[in-house]
């Protein structure tokens, strides 16, 4: 993960780059073209103004060859011919690059070179003049230089206006964060955002409010409807309880209407434990219960009593390690409800003649129980998500299990080794 | 036994009534809190089962009435809510058992049963069935002036099955007895026919008659005159 200025930094800095690195013959053929372009008019002018100053001179044919042979001399850049036989009469205009022919160094340069027709004493001669030029390379190294000089001052320019940028431009949008980091929709209390004058950031907050409203009341409403709708149907429930309870005191009834009867009794228990299960949850939800400190190997010990009957039945060997005094941090009924779930969960699950390990230590409470196959830890503890073929659980054991541990902030895991489902809890 | 129900839905009040009355149960009902203030005042029961939701009022008012009026009436309440602070505020107000929606009539008959009894012989609370003889107080059973030794499961089927006479309990409405919470969470109720047929050979053994008898092959019933 990035900081998002870094994201914009680095496109904006390639972009920077590739429109320098373009720039570079672009600026280029822009010089090169001007500086042609004036020596061109520059060559012209000379040649306009030798040939007419020479005209203006009204030279006699001879004196005029005479200064013609003197004029190449002292000129090193022009001179004047006559024309050979062939001659197009064409102005002829281009680049030369030769040695300097004065210096003493080995050095390429280049010239702009004009070829034209001039008339004197009303005779056409080629008139050559050759004028200094830039040398490409020259120009191309130092517009580049230019170039990198300023890439580097625009790049680190950038870079600390974005850092100084980020940190004030960014403010209100951190907060926001913060603020959003520290909500919990089980506490439903609203979050204040500070009023910020970035128009964006202040919609964002806006937008937020509204959300965490809507969602606080949406919640609410969710949690009061799971626990009226749970107590609305206790009443129904235990109708039928009750009469299933008088038709079975009929002297009448067979013994197959019998089995019926106890079928659907059987039916109606599971569905009130789901209706007080459900309860329990939305309750836990609700943050109904308070904390103390109990004696968790206490309570462990008085379960496993109880329960001894049933690891019994099932012919289930179990092993317990159980560390004395250990003191946690907890609600005393949803702890019970808690081992209870678990342990029970171990037994339901354990085939007969299997075993079940139980251990408890001053930080870490572990139920384990023989199997064959790991089980999907994501939805172990989805309410509803049922793993083994008979129907008789609620459904909903885990899960309530998973809920008291984020009550009581403790942590649950899962884990199959060495054929054994493992359920720890952190405390 | 005079009994008031305090129940504002009808049905189930019914049921509780037909329940209870083959057992020499004397039934009378109360369907709104202000009935229930009423006869609360102007009669004496010996229990009165209590529903504390009530539509115009809470039930607790009435027991708080109850025992103001320093009246003895047994207290059972019942309620759809598990609430734990409920059911302690409930029995810190004087009730005598509290009981959460929905349940087996059994069940209730059962409470009522040992509210009455222990209502009524203070001191010396002891069951007496021909040769049988169970003492509350002790916890202990004996046939024919032998004390027999139960485990504390089977002295209390015993019980739940003195207070349900001659009615027909299901092998899965024992299971909800015995272990409360979490029988549906166990796959069979075999532990309950374990603990039955061992009371019953105990009996037995000690030259008790068979009153205990099985019905519809899965059910029991305590059959006595």
């Amino acid at each position: 993960m990035k900081p998002l200025l870094s994201k914009t930094t680095k496109p904006f800095i390639i972009y920077v780059l590739i429109i320098l690195v373009i720039s570079i013959p672009v600026y280029y053929f822009v010089v090169d073209a001007i500086w042609k372009h004036e020596l061109d008019e520059h060559n012209e002018i000379v040649a306009e103004k030798t040939s007419s100053q020479i005209n203006s001179l009204k030279l006699s044919d001879e004196k005029l060859l005479e200064t013609i042979r003197l004029w190449n001399k002292i000129q090193p850049t022009t001179n004047i011919r006559n024309l050979e036989k062939n001659d197009d009469f064409r102005d002829r205009i281009f680049i030369l690059e030769k040695p300097h022919s004065f210096l003493d160094f080995e050095e390429i340069d280049r010239f702009r070179c004009l070829s034209k027709v001039i008339y004197l004493n009303k005779k056409p001669y080629r008139f050559n003049i050759e004028t200094n030029i830039e040398e490409s390379q020259e120009t191309i190294f130092f517009i580049s230089a230019t170039t990198v000089f300023l890439f580097i001052l625009m790049v680190g320019g950038l870079l600390m206006l974005n850092r100084r940028l980020s940190k004030s431009v960014w403010k209100p949008f951190r907060e926001t964060l913060d603020k959003l980091k520290t909500f919990n929709l089980n506490n439903q209390t609203k979050i204040e955002f500070d009023k910020t004058d970035v128009s964006e950031f202040e919609e964002l907050n806006q937008s937020l409010s509204k959300l965490i409203e809507h969602n606080i009341s949406v919640y609410k409403t969710q949690k009061e409807f799971t626990e009226n709708a749970s107590h609305e149907l206790q009443t129904p429930l235990a109708i039928l309880k009750n009469k299933l309870d008088i038709l079975l005191q009929n002297e009448d009834l067979t013994e197959k209407q019998y089995q019926i009867a106890e079928e659907m009794n059987r039916a109606l228990s599971r569905s009130s434990r789901i209706n007080k299960n459900l309860l329990l949850l939305a309750k836990i939800e609700n943050n109904q219960f308070d904390n103390s400190e109990i004696n968790l190997d206490e309570l462990l010990n008085q379960s496993m009593e109880i329960l001894q009957e049933h690891f019994e039945q099932k012919n289930i060997n179990v092993h317990s390690e159980i560390s004395p005094k250990v003191k946690v941090t907890g609600n005393i009924a949803l702890t019970e409800i808690l081992i209870n779930n678990l342990i029970l969960n171990a037994i339901r699950h354990t085939p007969a003649d299997g075993s079940i390990k139980i251990k408890l230590t001053p930080s870490v409470f572990e139920v384990s129980n023989s199997g064959n196959q790991k089980l999907n830890p994501d939805l172990l503890f989805k309410r509803f998500s049922r793993f083994s073929k008979d129907n008789n659980g609620s459904g909903l054991g885990l899960a309530i299990v998973k809920e008291i541990c984020k009550s009581q902030n403790w942590n649950i895991n899962y884990k199959f080794e060495k054929n054994y489902h493992i359920f720890s809890i952190i405390i | 036994m005079k009994i008031l129900i305090v129940e504002d839905e009808t049905e189930l009040a019914k049921s509780i009534a037909e329940y209870l009355s083959e057992e020499n149960y004397l039934c009378e009902f109360a369907f709104t809190f202000y009935e229930a203030m009423y006869k609360i005042e102007t009669f004496q029961y010996d229990c009165i089962i209590l529903d504390i939701m009530l539509p115009d009022g809470n039930g607790l008012k009435i027991l708080e009435e109850l025992k103001s009026q320093n009246k003895q009436d047994g207290v059972i309440i019942v309620s759809a809510k598990n609430a734990l602070d409920d059911r302690i505020k409930g029995l810190q107000l004087g009730a005598d058992d509290y009981l959460t929606k929905p349940f087996h009539l059994s069940e209730l008959m059962a409470r009522i049963y040992s509210i009455i009894r222990r209502k009524q012989f203070n001191n010396s609370n002891i069951i007496n069935q021909n040769e049988l003889q169970i003492d509350l107080l002790a916890k202990t059973v004996s046939v024919n002036n032998e004390i027999i030794a139960l485990t504390k499961k089977e002295f209390d089927l015993l019980i739940y099955f003195i207070g349900n006479k001659n009615k027909v309990i299901s092998k899965s409405t024992l299971a909800e007895h015995l272990s409360g919470d979490f029988a549906d969470m166990l796959d069979n109720h075999d532990f309950v026919y374990a603990h039955v047929k061992n009371l019953k050979k105990k009996l037995t053994d000690a030259g008790c008659d068979q009153y205990l008898k099985t019905v519809y092959g899965t059910g029991y019933k305590w059959v006595s005159t």
